[in-house]
């Protein structure tokens, strides 16, 4: 079992390089998460502030500053301030709690019976409504693909678990035959709030974990674009594109540690002079990933792993290419180019590898699948995504395409390209013996107290449309007398 | 310049007794005899009639007896025939009003003494008033006789319904107004042939619109799935309340509409359109539903401002001076 708290996976790029350690008073912390992704506040870790004046103690309103100008105030001092007696928390350590991810608690029971899963599990429809345990490997490699998210139910159990539901078992099969028969998947996962998308992306790239895929995974696309690390425009490149090699490095590491066993048995088939360190034919893809350990040389190391990884031949797995928050790259980004003028997604150099693969403009050779999930909680308006999923849903369906609005202008035709021919899984409610399967575990890990039968499964799943996280809220979340 | 009113007035009559002409014909004829003088030699001329030449008043005479002997012919009767206007009230003001009057009577004389039923028990019914009657009739109609012929009205109302004679309903029609306020008729219920029960709900400002079908237990909100339309857990419970009451969760599938007020108005809207359609699903589950709480219309209402008051109660601020 991993350990309960990872805070690797709390690290940014910025974060995880060991950069000039400025300062000597400064020492990094485990607890500091020296990120953020508000814009701004992420250098807080990394450049100690000096000269900063300190925050001074609110004063209570009306005493001083006088901002009403009604009445003077005629007290001479001002109180005394309580002694504080509770040490403030460090910087960054309430963000670094608020991102906490666990994945156990021993005060939830042991669910007796709970397979844990296997390669083929979530290809056999006959599972469909059962639970299966991730793995404890399984669950370190998720970690450090940020597979988990902090708004995710996992530590009110004692293992980490997943519903398979008929869509889990549509998509594999989609996967493994795509792999099969070296072609690529390309999809995008949509549905309403809660309806489990980030879910069956984390499934897909268990699956792929478990099938000696190569699975990378970009768990925020806004990371990306909201202009929260470091960018650099790309020598040579016309029009100029932009390398993130912060990002860069840090998914490297994450590609690395999450596929360190098929890493290992692959061998470079190209020299690539342009690296920093020399790496020589036949060495292991892991040996050219652990020479990305300068932020400078991340992109360039990214692109020999992602060049051999493109290579056809019969010694190279499938990859497995995810991305959660499809809105935030279908839109201009929030950088700016030295004249000042805002850069759109699609120049970011490792938005554009990932739109190329969905949009097809590039195949993966030896198969697999590329998955973006559209995301309903923070995610920018993006009425070009919009209309291409839904005209791709009605091509699906056999139905009349929506058009767009004629004196709308803010479509986005580079967006609209990337999205014009990928096939669209839309996600709604369980059925009802899902809903079933996912209440009895529940049940049996403690937390749902009542009996679990039809009438109860019916009251649940009327409350909720079936969708899973409204399940969540209304049985596990809502207090009932 | 006579001649021609006269035939001008003549033409009126005509045209306006087309449909009676035969028996108008000898009135015109005996308009000629009628003669208007100018009582002021020279004065302005009022409208008149003149015959061309009346040139000997002893030549005019009286019609011929008429010949009631059994043994003449009937031309020889034709001949003789007078006449007479169909209506006995035609030289009256009203006489559209006083045939009905008359034909009322008649009635009252035939079947008055028909066993009545108590006025607390006769149908409820809104009368015409004296200004309707002159409205419709166009006539001049005495508020006296009206009043006569409204109490004659109302005492044939009051025979037995069972035994009310269709003269006497027929005859009673023209009396009542068009529009009856006080007639209630209860709408038909039931599920109509699609297996839906529809119906209506309130609260606060809010007005639901529910259908109601057996099925599995799926619901739409004005075309929004249950969660999309109510956010709050609690507000969902209370729209299907009715149903979670009763354990028919599983079992009827919603279609709604809602519009007006909050969430929570709509919610409990819902909640009583969804237990009134329920009803109409299956009776007998009223005293359940009722135990629920769903099946009276929750009456409170936001209260009215009141002038002098910030709100309904609240007073202004109290300022010495």
């Amino acid at each position: 079992m991993s350990a309960p708290n990872s805070l690797r996976c709390l690290l940014r790029p910025s974060a995880a390089v060991p950069r000039q350690i400025a300062a000597a008073t400064w020492t990094p912390s485990p607890w500091i998460a020296p990120f953020s992704t508000t814009p701004g506040a992420g250098k807080a870790g990394t450049t100690p502030k000096k000269n900063v004046p300190k925050p001074k103690a609110a004063a209570p309103r009306g005493v001083g500053m006088n901002p009403t100008g009604k009445k003077q105030s005629m007290k001479k001092f001002k109180k005394a301030q309580g002694a504080k007696t509770a040490k403030p928390p460090l910087p960054g350590e309430r963000k670094a709690m608020r991102k906490r991810i666990q994945l156990s608690n021993n005060n939830a029971l042991p669910v007796e019976g709970l397979a844990e899963l296997e390669p083929g599990t979530m290809l056999n429809p006959k599972n469909i409504g059962t639970m299966a345990a991730l793995p404890g490997a399984m669950q370190d490699n998720l970690r450090s693909l940020e597979a988990f998210k902090a708004t995710q139910f996992w530590p009110m159990f004692r293992q980490p678990a997943t519903l398979i539901r008929s869509e889990t078992v549509d998509l594999m099969n989609r996967m493994q035959s795509a792999a099969s028969k070296k072609e690529t998947l390309r999809l995008v996962v949509t549905g309403e709030r809660i309806t489990g998308k980030s879910l069956l992306l984390l499934q897909s790239m268990a699956y792929g974990l478990q099938n000696d895929w190569v699975v990378i995974n970009i768990p925020e696309a806004q990371e990306l674009t909201t202009a929260c690390t470091e960018y650099a425009p790309i020598p040579d490149t016309d029009p100029v594109q932009y390398m993130q090699n912060n990002y860069c490095l840090k998914m490297i590491q994450a590609i690395r540690k999450a596929n360190a066993s098929v890493l290992s048995k692959i061998t470079t088939a190209y020299s690539h002079p342009e690296l920093p360190q020399n790496i020589p034919i036949n060495s292991t893809l892991l040996a050219l990933a652990n020479a990305a350990k300068e932020p400078e040389s991340a992109w360039v190391v990214f692109q020999a792993l992602w060049k051999e990884l493109m290579r056809k031949g019969a010694a190279r797995p499938p990859v497995l290419f995810t991305l959660d928050g499809l809105p935030h790259i279908m839109k201009v980004s929030d950088y700016r180019s030295p004249a000042f003028e805002l850069i759109h997604s699609q120049d970011l150099a490792l938005v554009r590898l990932f739109s190329d693969v969905l949009s097809g403009a590039t195949s993966l050779p030896n198969g697999g699948a590329v998955l973006a999930a559209t995301t309903r909680g923070n995610a920018p308006r993006s009425p070009s995504m919009d209309l291409a999923l839904a005209q791709r849903e009605a091509e699906q369906a056999g139905t009349e395409l929506p058009k767009p609005e004629p004196y709308f202008k803010g479509y986005d035709l580079r967006s609209e390209e990337v999205l014009k021919t990928v096939s669209v899984m839309k996600l709604k409610g369980l059925s009802k013996v899902e809903a079933r399967g996912l209440m009895e575990y529940w049940a049996a890990s403690g937390i749902f107290r009542a009996t679990v039968d039809e009438k109860a499964v019916a009251a649940k799943w009327a409350l909720s449309a079936g969708v899973v996280g409204e399940m969540e809220r209304v049985n596990l979340l809502t207090m009932h007398p | 310049m006579a001649s021609s009113s006269r035939q001008a007035v003549t033409a009126a009559f005509r045209g306006a007794c087309r449909s009676s002409r035969g028996q108008w014909q000898p009135l015109n004829q005996q308009f000629q005899a009628l003669r208007i003088q100018d009582s002021v030699p020279g004065a302005t001329r009022c409208i008149s009639t003149e015959i061309e030449q009346p040139t000997d008043y002893n030549s005019i005479r009286a019609a011929a007896e008429i010949d009631l002997t059994p043994g003449a012919s009937a031309v020889e009767r034709l001949a003789n025939a007078r006449p007479v206007p169909v209506s006995p009230s035609y030289f009256t003001r009203m006489p559209k009003f006083n045939d009905r009057f008359l034909a009322l009577e008649r009635l009252a004389r035939t079947y008055g003494n028909l066993p009545r039923i108590p006025n607390s028990h006769v149908q409820h019914v809104a009368w015409q008033t004296l200004e309707d009657m002159k409205l419709s009739l166009g006539e001049r109609i005495k508020s006296t006789e009206f009043a006569r012929c409204l109490a004659l009205v109302k005492k044939l109302h009051t025979i037995h319904p069972k035994l009310k004679p269709r003269a006497v309903k027929e005859a009673l029609q023209p009396f009542k107004k068009e529009v009856q306020p006080f007639k209630v008729e209860k709408k038909e219920v039931g599920v109509d042939k699609y297996g839906r029960a529809h119906a209506a709900g309130k609260r606060k400002s809010s007005v639901a619109l529910a259908w109601l079908v057996e099925g599995t237990g799926e619901v739409l909100i004005n075309s929004k799935t249950l969660p999309e339309y109510f956010g709050r857990v609690h507000d969902r419970e209370s729209a299907l309340w009715a149903l979670h009451s009763t354990d028919r969760l599983g079992k009827y599938n919603v279609w709604a509409r809602v519009s007006g007020g909050g969430t929570t108005g709509q919610a409990e809207a819902l909640t009583l359109a969804i237990a009134k359609a329920l009803m109409v699903h299956e009776p007998a589950l009223k005293p359940a539903l009722r135990r629920a709480g769903c099946v009276t219309r929750d009456p409170r209402k936001v209260e009215r401002k009141k002038a002098g008051h910030v709100k309904a109660r609240k007073s202004p601020t109290w300022v010495k001076r």
